[in-house]
């Protein structure tokens, strides 16, 4: 068993804070995606985990057992960089080999097939006497990934293995993580700032903010029910539209709402504001029932050839994402309809109901 | 291309790709020619002359003789030789192994304070004038009124020893000052060849259990050792060269015991005037020295190419 828990551990360069307070835990065999935009402080963590940095306070338990002061040699764990590390005097099948070299409990027979099977999974046999020189960039990271994991340490980290890597070694590798992880059930952290990478990869995604984690949840729930609105901006592509709104008699009132929303019976004061995703609102050339009319002010083509409009209601601009084309021509009235079941409330940016 | 953006003169030869070339290149093939494959030239012909700036007499063509009177003359080059290559093995080896030393320490203490106060500090030696430095440890080496004999005599109460006036001592004394003075520059490549080893791979190497020393020749050797060899090579032809440092100390002195290959050749051709006789000897010196280039060349290609094939 191999929990992972993160106890009030905190990192500080300076003033700066870069890791601040944080307190979790990745749970046995799960795979957990550390996501957020750079300088959120999730490869600090990360090299926390791996001992390659000290926290400034707290500790770090794995499987029970306090790790905070080991070095890295000692926590037992795998880890794969941004830059694909493949020793260069080594062939592939020497590189998958030499971290349980040092291992005096694995007789040489189980290496051998460790590094067999990591070969097969990784469908790098042929490859198994190429150097350095003989592979691409992306091979060179599928030889690190396969050194990590063929120790078989009950926790392997990963630390943006694909930033560097061009589209198709992308695709390669995150083909070659799920074969593994798949075979091996290995507690699993992985950092990136890539959402389409977190989103297919993990198990639960841990979204990261100036050194706090603002949310840790499974994919699905994290981009249908962010806890912040940083989180429903983060997420998607575009991100979740916001649109300023206040408090009436009759609920919340908000220039995209036809009726006004029910407002909760316990609702903090502060700044509301209501998120909707820009493909959960209805657009149409004709008024339907709760709509209110926009002007179409701009569209483009978006991934997988859906629609990406901007349409103005009354001074707030709201994203439409939509898989048919926009129904008016740019400048002309359109009408926007926004279920009430798909609208968040967040006040101060923080989601208080939806 | 229309007629009308043809560019004009100089500018359509710098847009031929082949007049281009030859354009960028021309400065620095001159200076080449001037000032190094003509003087060359120059040399290699003036050592098949007896040509004495003293005598008068117009220079006289004597074939190889100079040559071999290099070689089997009363001050033989051989005895030379012998001596300056162990100046330069002794000399280069402990400034390596010092230097590396060195670098490894400043490498490993990125957070200590007052590092670069340090650095600053080591460094300093090298960017002296070596006849300031030679002249310095004149003094400080004096029998009578130096500070290590000061310190020998009143600290230890040794009797005074003179470091460069004792022929079995002078050589060593005058290595020390050299190791003194360019150790830092070993210090500096083997800060330059650390720099060189990616971050990711050494932590890599920490993470996967490698124990240090095979981790220095995994990873560290591995990406370091064509600075390290590069600065054991620039060393080594320089301490071949020295002559600067050695003259305000010893003169060769006393006796031969310091006299190096570079001194001899200033004391043949600059206070003799024999530039004949110094051009031949200049001319074996250059080809020692392309030699010993060539041996480093080949050995670090050879490690290279050996990797290739494995």
């Amino acid at each position: 068993m191999a929990e992972i828990i993160i106890d009030h551990v905190t990192k500080r360069f300076g003033a700066l804070a870069a890791v601040d307070d944080i307190d979790m835990s990745f749970a046995d065999g799960e795979v957990a995606c550390l996501l957020g935009p750079s300088g959120c402080g999730k490869t600090t963590l990360m090299r926390m985990l791996a001992g390659l940095e000290q926290p400034t306070s707290g500790r770090i338990l794995f499987g029970g057992k306090d790790v905070t002061r080991l070095p890295p040699g000692k926590r037992n764990v795998g880890m794969v960089f941004q830059y694909p590390v493949m020793y260069p005097t080594l062939s592939v099948s020497e590189n998958l080999n030499l971290p349980m070299k040092y291992d005096k409990s694995v007789s040489p027979a189980e290496r051998q097939r460790r590094v067999d099977e990591v070969l097969d999974v990784l469908d790098m046999r042929p490859m198994a006497r190429a150097f350095i020189e003989d592979l691409d960039i992306g091979s060179r990271q599928k030889v690190a990934i396969g050194r990590a994991v063929a120790r078989q340490s009950e926790i392997v980290l990963f630390d943006e293995p694909t930033t560097n890597m061009g589209v198709n070694a992308k695709l390669q590798l995150i083909h070659a993580f799920k074969q593994v992880t798949r075979r091996l059930r290995q507690t699993i952290v992985y950092v990136t700032h890539d959402q389409t990478e977190a989103m297919t990869l993990a198990d639960k995604i841990a979204l990261m903010k100036d050194g706090k984690i603002l949310q840790y949840d499974g994919p699905h729930v994290l981009y249908s029910q962010p806890s912040t609105a940083f989180g429903g901006w983060f997420m998607g592509n575009p991100g979740m539209n916001f649109i300023p709104a206040t408090r009436q008699t009759g609920g919340i009132a908000s220039p995209i709402l036809a009726q006004p929303l029910p407002a909760p019976s316990h609702l903090p004061q502060g700044e509301i504001t209501i998120g909707i995703r820009p493909e959960r609102v209805e657009m149409s050339a004709e008024p339907g029932p709760g709509s209110v009319p926009g002007v179409l002010v701009d569209q483009a083509v978006g991934i997988a050839g859906r629609y990406l409009t901007t349409v103005r209601v009354d001074g707030a601009k709201v994203k439409v994402n939509t898989a048919g084309a926009p129904p008016v021509g740019l400048g002309d009235t359109v009408h926007l309809s926004v279920p009430h079941a798909r609208v968040i409330l967040f006040v101060d940016g923080n989601r208080v109901a939806g | 291309m229309s007629p009308g953006m043809r560019p004009q003169g100089r500018g359509r030869l710098m847009d031929n790709p082949r007049t281009r070339v030859f354009i960028l290149l021309a400065p620095v093939v001159t200076f080449f020619v001037v000032f190094n494959t003509i003087p060359t030239l120059w040399l290699l012909g003036l050592s098949f002359y007896n040509h004495s700036l003293t005598s008068g007499m117009p220079p006289e063509f004597i074939g190889f003789k100079n040559f071999v009177a290099i070689f089997n003359g009363k001050n033989s080059i051989w005895f030379d030789l012998s001596r300056t290559f162990t100046f330069v093995i002794c000399g280069v080896t402990f400034q390596t192994l010092l230097g590396a030393a060195l670098g490894f320490l400043f490498w490993g203490s990125k957070n200590m304070p007052g590092r670069r106060i340090a650095l600053t500090l080591l460094f300093a030696p090298m960017v002296l004038t070596p006849v300031a430095t030679g002249t310095f440890f004149r003094f400080i080496y004096d029998p009578t009124f130096g500070v290590l004999n000061y310190i020998a005599r009143d600290g230890f109460g040794m009797a005074p020893i003179d470091f460069l006036g004792n022929p079995k001592i002078a050589f060593w004394a005058v290595l020390a000052v050299d190791s003194w003075m360019w150790t830092p520059f070993m210090t500096l490549m083997t800060l330059a060849a650390l720099g060189s080893v990616p971050k990711a791979e050494l932590e890599a190497a920490e993470i996967d259990r490698v124990p240090y020393l095979r981790r220095l020749s995994l990873v560290i050797w591995h990406h370091g050792k064509f600075i390290m060899m590069l600065g054991i090579l620039l060393r080594t032809i320089d301490s071949f060269k020295t002559l600067d440092l050695i003259i305000p100390m010893t003169k060769g002195g006393p006796g031969q015991s310091t006299r190096l290959v570079a001194l001899e050749l200033n004391k043949q051709s600059f206070e003799s005037f024999n530039m004949g006789w110094s051009s031949a000897y200049a001319v074996l010196l250059l080809l020692i020295s392309i030699a010993m280039t060539s041996v480093f060349i080949y050995v670090l290609n050879l490690r290279r190419r050996k990797e290739a094939e494995e």
